[in-house]
C-alpha cells in the first residue's frame, strides 16, 4: 500500500530525471561535437593553407615532415587524381582520389572538407583538401586527414558524466520519493488504522497533527469527525441497553415477526410463559410453532384488515395459559418490510380468580339452599297434619332447628370472611399467654374428642414467650383447627397441640393429627372458600367449609402464617406462626 | 439475473403458502379431534355441532390447497424435489380432508350418544384421541421440517391405537352380551372408536408420504414397520 504511492513519486521523479538528461545530452552533446569538428577542421585547414603555400614538387618531398608537426595524415594528389606522395604506405595502392568528396569540393569550391569512415583507417576521419595551383591552374591536390578520435572519446566522455549524473538522479529521486511518500502516507495510514478501530467497534484514540496543510486539516476533521461519532454511539448503545432492558425483563411475551411472518425475536417473558412446552420457536412461523387456531386465526384478521388486533387465546395442551394478545406493526420500517409484534399478557391468574369468584357465588347459594329445602320440606309436612302428631312434630321441629343453625353458622362464618377481607374486623391486639387460651379451648373441643374416644394432648410450655394476639379470635383460630382435626380423625385416634418459639421474633403453633390426611395436590387448595377435599364427608361432619379459610385471614390479621403439611392416611400437621409482642 | 431471482422467490413462497395452508387444515382437524372427544366426556352437545359445522372451512381449505398445487404443478413444472413436495402436499391434504370428515362422522355418534345415559367411563377413548392428534401434529411437523425421523416415529404410533381399538370392542363386546339393552349405545362408541382408529391411519398415512418426500421410498404398504435405518437408507440427490 505504502509501496504503490512511493512508485508512483519514484516514477514521476525518473521520469523528469529521464526527460531532462535526455534533451541535455542530446543537444549538449550535438554542440560539442560540432565545435570539436569545427576546431579541428580549421586547425588542418590552417596546416593546409601554410602548406599549399610551397610548390607542389617541395610539399611532395616533405609530407613526412608535414605529416609530423600538423598530427595529420597528408596526402598529395595530382591533377589527374593518382596519388603522388602519401604519408600512409597502405593507402598509395589505392585508385584515383579524384571522386572523393572533399577533392571534388576543392576543385570546384578551392577548398573542401569531408567527415567520412576510412576504411583503412578503421576510424572517422576529417578531410580537408586545398588545389594547389601553379600559373592559374591547378596541378594537384594537398589533403589532411585526421582521425576524429578526440572527438569521439571527448564524446563519451561527455556521455559518461551524463551516465553518472543520472545514477546519482536515480538515487537521489529515490531517497526523496521514499521519504515523500512516507511522509505523505503516515498520517494516512494512521487515519486508516484509526478507521479501522473504529469500525471493529474498538475505542480509537485520536490522530497527531503533524502539519497544517490539507493532510492536516483532514486529520483535524477526522478527529472531530470521530469525537462526534463515538459520542452518538454512545448515547445510541445506552438508548438501545434502555430499550432491550424494557424488552427482555417485561413480564409480557413479546414477539416479533419478520416480513415473512416468522418468529425473529422473542423475550424472556415470552420465554417463561411458554416454559418448554413449544421447544425452539426462533424461525418458525406462529402457525409452525404454535399450531393455534385463535392465533392463526387473530393473525390472518390483523393481515386482513391492517389494523392492531386485540384477543384473547389459549396456549398449551395441559396448563393452558390464558394470554391476552395484541397484534400491532412495529413502526419505523419501510412498508415492505413492516414488522409484526406479538404481546402476550398472561391473564391465567385473573381468570382462576374470576372462576373462584363465580364458583364462591354458585357455592355459597348451594350451601344455604340445601338446608333451606330441608326446612321448607320439614315445614310443609307439618302444615299438611303432621303437626297434629306430637311425637312426629317434636322430631321435625328438632330437625328444622338442627338445619336453621346450621344456616345460622353458615351465615356468621360468610360475615366473619367477609369483614375479615374487607378489612373492617376489629382485633384489640395484646400480649398473650398462650398456654391459659390453648386450655380453655382444649376444654371445649374435650367433649366432642371424648366421644370419639380420641386422645387429646397438649405440651404447651409455661414459659413460651407472650404473644401479640386478640384473645377472641385467638381462640376462634385454635378452636376452628382443633375441631377440624378431630372431625378428620378416625376413632381411638390422637390429637397433639404443641408450641414453641421459633427463631426469635416467633411462637409456632402445632396441631399434629393422625387423621385421614389430604391428598398432596390439594393442600394448596386448602383454605380456598368451600373447598373441601370429600364434599360428602365435611357436609355429613357440620363442617361449612369455611373454617380454615376463616384461620388463613385471621392469622393474616396477626401478621402470623399458616403452614399445613399432610400425608394420606397418616395425619395432617397444621402449623400456626404468631409473632412475639 | 434479477428477473430470475424474482420469480423463484414468488415460487419459494408459493410453496410456502402451501405448507402454511396445510397447517392450518392440520390445527382445524386437530382442534375437531378435541372438540368432538370433548364433547363426548363433557356430554356437551354444541361442541360436536360445532364439529360438524366446522368441517365446511376445512373442505374449503382442500379445494384450495389442491387448488394452489394444480396451478403450481401447471406453472412450474417443478422436478424432483419440489415434484415431491407437491405431490406429498396433495396426499397430505386429502388426509386432512377425510380426517375431518371423520371427526364429523364421531360428531353425529357423539350427538346421538350424549341423548343416552352413559354406558360407560371413557378411559381409552381420549387417550386414542390424543394420540391420533399427535400423530397428525407430528406427520405435519414432519413434513414441514423435512424429518424423515420423526416420520418414521410417527408410524410406529398406529400400533398403539389399533391395539386400544381392539380392546376397547372386546370390552364393548361384553357389555353387550351382559345387556342387550347395552347394544345401541355399544355400538355407537364402536363406531366412534373405529374412526379414531380410521383418522390414526390418515395420519400414518401422511407420515408415509413424508417418508417418500424425503427419502424417495415408498413405504406406504409395508407392514409392520421398517427397519430403522430407511432414512438413512438412500436419501434421493436432487
Amino acid at each position: 500500500m505504502k509501496g504503490r504511492l512511493f512508485f508512483k513519486i519514484f516514477g514521476t521523479y525518473l521520469a523528469i530525471a529521464v526527460l531532462a538528461i535526455g534533451i541535455v545530452g542530446f543537444l549538449a552533446g550535438n554542440q560539442i561535437r560540432v565545435k570539436l569538428e569545427a576546431q579541428v577542421e580549421n586547425e588542418l585547414m590552417a596546416y593546409a593553407r601554410i602548406v599549399d603555400l610551397y610548390p607542389m614538387k617541395e610539399i611532395q618531398a616533405r609530407v613526412g615532415e608535414i605529416a609530423r608537426i600538423a598530427h595529420a595524415r597528408v596526402t598529395v594528389i595530382d591533377r589527374d587524381g593518382r596519388i603522388v606522395a602519401e604519408t600512409d604506405r597502405d593507402a598509395s595502392m589505392l585508385g584515383s582520389h579524384l571522386e572523393r568528396p572533399e577533392i571534388q569540393e576543392a576543385r570546384v569550391r578551392g577548398r573542401g572538407t569531408a567527415t567520412r569512415y576510412s576504411q583503412t583507417q578503421r576510424e572517422e576521419m576529417m578531410y580537408v583538401a586545398l588545389p594547389i595551383p601553379k600559373d592559374q591552374e591547378i596541378v594537384g591536390y594537398i589533403r589532411l586527414a585526421r582521425p576524429l578520435v578526440e572527438v569521439r572519446k571527448s564524446i563519451e566522455e561527455f556521455t559518461g558524466i551524463l551516465l553518472r549524473s543520472f545514477l546519482i538522479l536515480l538515487i537521489s529521486s529515490a531517497v526523496v520519493a521514499f521519504l515523500f511518500s512516507r511522509k505523505l502516507t503516515s498520517p494516512i495510514r494512521d487515519m486508516e488504522q484509526l478507521t479501522e478501530k473504529l469500525r471493529k467497534g474498538e475505542q480509537p484514540g485520536s490522530l497527531m497533527i503533524r502539519s497544517s496543510d490539507e493532510i492536516g486539516m483532514l486529520a483535524q476533521n477526522i478527529n472531530y469527525m470521530m469525537e462526534e461519532l463515538q459520542r452518538r454511539i454512545a448515547a445510541l448503545q445506552e438508548e438501545k441497553a434502555k430499550v432491550e432492558a424494557a424488552f427482555s425483563s417485561a413480564l409480557d411475551g413479546v414477539l416479533i415477526l419478520n416480513r415473512d411472518g416468522r418468529i425473529e425475536t422473542r423475550n424472556q417473558g415470552m420465554g417463561s410463559i411458554l416454559g418448554d412446552r413449544y421447544g425452539d420457536i426462533m424461525g418458525k412461523t406462529p402457525l409452525e410453532a404454535f399450531r393455534n387456531l385463535d392465533l392463526q386465526r387473530a393473525l390472518d384478521r390483523y393481515g386482513r384488515d391492517h389494523r392492531p388486533v386485540t384477543q384473547e387465546i389459549e396456549l398449551g395442551e395441559e396448563e393452558r395459559a390464558v394470554l391476552d394478545l395484541s397484534i400491532t406493526p412495529v413502526k419505523g420500517y419501510a412498508d415492505a418490510e413492516e414488522k409484526t409484534m406479538l404481546v402476550f399478557h398472561d391473564v391465567t391468574h385473573l381468570k382462576k380468580l374470576e372462576r373462584m369468584r363465580v364458583d364462591f357465588v354458585a357455592n355459597v347459594t348451594h350451601e344455604i339452599k340445601t338446608p333451606l329445602t330441608a326446612i321448607l320440606g320439614f315445614v310443609e309436612t307439618l302444615q299438611e297434619g303432621a303437626i297434629e302428631d306430637r311425637e312426629t312434630a317434636k322430631k321435625f321441629l328438632s330437625t328444622i332447628a338442627r338445619h336453621a343453625e346450621r344456616l345460622n353458622r353458615l351465615v356468621e362464618d360468610l360475615l366473619t370472611i367477609s369483614n375479615a377481607e374487607l378489612g373492617e374486623m376489629h382485633f384489640s391486639f395484646e400480649s398473650v399467654a398462650l398456654s391459659g387460651i390453648a386450655q380453655s379451648v382444649l376444654q371445649m373441643i374435650q367433649r366432642k374428642a371424648g366421644e370419639k374416644k380420641i386422645k387429646l394432648t397438649s405440651a404447651i410450655p409455661e414459659d413460651l414467650p407472650l404473644i401479640r394476639a386478640d384473645r377472641d379470635r385467638l381462640s376462634q383460630i385454635l378452636i376452628n383447627v382443633l375441631d377440624n382435626a378431630v372431625k378428620f380423625t378416625p376413632e381411638g385416634g390422637q390429637v397433639t397441640i404443641t408450641a414453641s418459639p421459633e427463631a426469635a421474633s416467633e411462637v409456632v403453633v402445632r396441631i399434629v393429627d393422625t387423621g385421614i390426611g389430604v391428598p398432596h395436590d390439594e393442600i394448596s387448595r386448602l383454605g380456598e372458600r368451600f373447598y373441601r377435599v370429600d364434599k360428602t364427608r365435611s357436609r355429613e361432619l357440620g363442617g361449612t367449609g369455611l373454617g380454615l379459610s376463616i384461620v388463613k385471614h385471621l392469622v393474616a390479621a396477626h401478621k402470623g402464617r399458616v403452614e399445613i403439611e399432610s400425608r394420606l392416611g397418616r395425619g395432617t400437621t397444621v402449623s400456626l406462626y404468631f409473632p412475639i409482642s | 439475473m434479477d428477473e430470475r431471482k424474482r420469480i423463484s422467490t414468488h415460487y419459494e413462497k408459493e410453496l410456502q403458502d402451501i405448507k402454511q395452508n396445510l397447517l392450518y387444515s392440520g390445527a382445524l382437524t386437530e382442534k375437531a379431534i378435541e372438540n368432538v372427544v370433548a364433547s363426548l366426556l363433557d356430554r356437551k352437545s354444541d361442541l360436536a355441532r360445532q364439529v360438524i359445522d366446522g368441517d365446511k372451512e376445512i373442505d374449503k381449505l382442500d379445494t384450495e390447497i389442491e387448488e394452489q398445487c394444480i396451478r403450481l404443478l401447471a406453472l412450474r413444472q417443478p422436478i424432483a424435489r419440489d415434484l415431491r413436495f407437491i405431490t406429498t402436499a396433495i396426499k397430505i391434504n386429502g388426509h386432512l380432508e377425510r380426517i375431518g370428515d371423520m371427526a364429523v362422522n364421531i360428531a353425529e355418534k357423539v350427538l346421538d350418544l350424549n341423548e343416552q345415559p352413559q354406558l360407560k367411563p371413557y378411559i381409552d377413548l381420549p387417550r386414542m384421541a390424543e394420540i391420533a392428534r399427535e400423530m397428525i401434529r407430528g406427520s405435519l411437523d414432519a413434513f414441514v421440517s423435512e424429518n424423515c425421523e420423526l416420520a418414521n416415529r410417527i408410524r410406529r404410533m398406529d400400533s398403539t391405537i389399533d391395539s386400544l381399538n381392539e380392546q376397547i370392542f372386546r370390552e364393548l363386546l361384553t357389555f353387550m352380551i351382559e345387556d342387550t339393552r347395552t347394544v345401541h349405545r355399544a355400538l355407537l362408541i364402536m363406531q366412534v372408536s373405529k374412526n379414531l382408529e380410521r383418522i390414526a391411519d390418515h395420519a400414518k398415512g401422511m407420515a408415509d408420504m413424508v417418508v417418500y418426500m424425503v427419502t424417495g421410498i415408498n413405504v406406504r404398504h409395508q407392514w409392520p414397520g421398517d427397519p430403522d435405518d430407511i432414512c438413512e437408507a438412500k436419501r434421493v440427490e436432487d
